[in-house]
């Protein structure tokens, strides 16, 4: 997890459109939020899609950040774009016939022994609910407090952390 | 991925759950969380990440741009709407001048039922009438003053001023 002080510095140079200051920040979060769209959508290019469209977003959002957790901030946008991405119809569509055509070949490597890990993971995924299954990668993937994931969700912590606790646990419960 | 953050888990369950569940379910997140860490998803390629930065560098510019127009159409916003209170209050200030006019108007000795009637011929022939019956009425009650009535002021003037009680109701009456 980045901590804010050395960021301060790449978030100042972006707010003035230093563009080397967004390859760093590219280069830091690209890994980590790739792997959240991932996990959500089980689809490399509508990840790689959601990726660049963040980044995008981030050049014209970032005069708006005011302080507090970057993470948080950056990943909170990251699930306003997954979420947009989910309630476009055309794309629900496309994600359906994505995930049907990904649980197939899945279901065809699932007898190598390394790929089979991830992909028995991004199958059991799917098992879980929309909303659980951004949460478990929200906490994953961010790193932020669940003081934070919470306040980004507009929820008691107290029903973060039991969403979060049933849903590892049945995610557990699959994986086994 | 190691430790999220540096949040003391256990404390943060005990808020809702007693001793021995909140270590439960610790040792639930804290498993299932390993099994994500034993499965890594995949890492974006690195055109991917070369194109993203060209769409950045291309995205700089049309920001600077943007951020002129917002603060042209705030300029354009805060004029208009200076413009639209002015002549507001223009409209006020004439509309609050007009009805002061107005005030005075009403408060003139014409009656009211005369002003608004349509009648005129008829209106001024009852204040030809009017008028005519006050001055002989005057004339008389002068003459009662002058004691020209052979001494039967009293009853006189009594009479006049029942006439004249009579002749203003009727013309009120229209």
């Amino acid at each position: 997890m980045a901590e804010n002080d050395d960021l301060a510095p790449m978030i100042t140079g972006c707010k003035k459109g230093a563009p080397e200051c967004f390859s760093q920040l590219v280069d830091i979060y690209a890994s980590r939020l790739f792997g959240y769209f991932y996990r959500l959508t089980g689809d490399n290019e509508v990840s790689d899609d959601l990726l660049s469209e963040l980044f995008v977003k981030l050049v014209e959002k970032i005069s708006s950040f005011k302080g507090g957790s970057f993470d948080g901030w950056l990943f909170k946008i990251a699930s306003n774009i997954f979420y947009d991405y989910l309630r476009g119809k055309q794309r629900q569509k496309k994600l359906l016939e994505a995930q049907k055509k990904q649980l197939e070949s899945n279901k065809q490597k699932a007898q190598q022994s390394d790929n089979d890990r991830i992909d028995k993971l991004q199958i059991q995924l799917k098992k879980l609910d929309v909303d659980t299954r951004e949460l478990i990668m929200l906490r994953f993937y961010s790193q932020v407090s669940f003081k934070e994931i919470a306040k980004m969700r507009s929820e008691p912590i107290g029903t973060t952390l039991s969403k979060l606790h049933r849903g590892l646990k049945k995610l557990r419960e699959l994986m086994n | 991925m190691n430790g999220p953050n540096e949040e003391n888990l256990k404390e943060l369950f005990e808020r809702f759950l007693n001793s021995k569940q909140a270590r439960r379910a610790v040792e639930d997140v804290q498993k299932a969380e390993q099994i994500l860490r034993e499965h890594p998803a995949p890492k974006p390629d690195k055109e991917l990440i070369a194109d993203i930065k060209v769409k950045i560098a291309r995205a700089l510019p049309r920001r600077k741009v943007n951020a002129f127009r917002r603060i042209a159409y705030k300029i354009a916003a805060v004029a208009a709407a200076l413009i639209l209170i002015t002549a507001i209050s223009v409209k006020l200030f004439e509309k609050s001048s007009g009805e002061s006019g107005k005030k005075i108007a009403t408060t003139s000795t014409m009656p009211e039922i005369i002003w608004e009637s349509d009648d005129t011929a008829a209106n001024d022939a009852n204040l030809a009438t009017l008028t005519a019956e006050v001055e002989q009425i005057e004339s008389e009650i002068l003459a009662l003053q002058l004691g020209e009535n052979n001494g039967n002021g009293y009853k006189a003037v009594t009479e006049l001023e029942m006439e004249l009680i009579e002749i203003n109701s009727d013309f009120w009456k229209g």
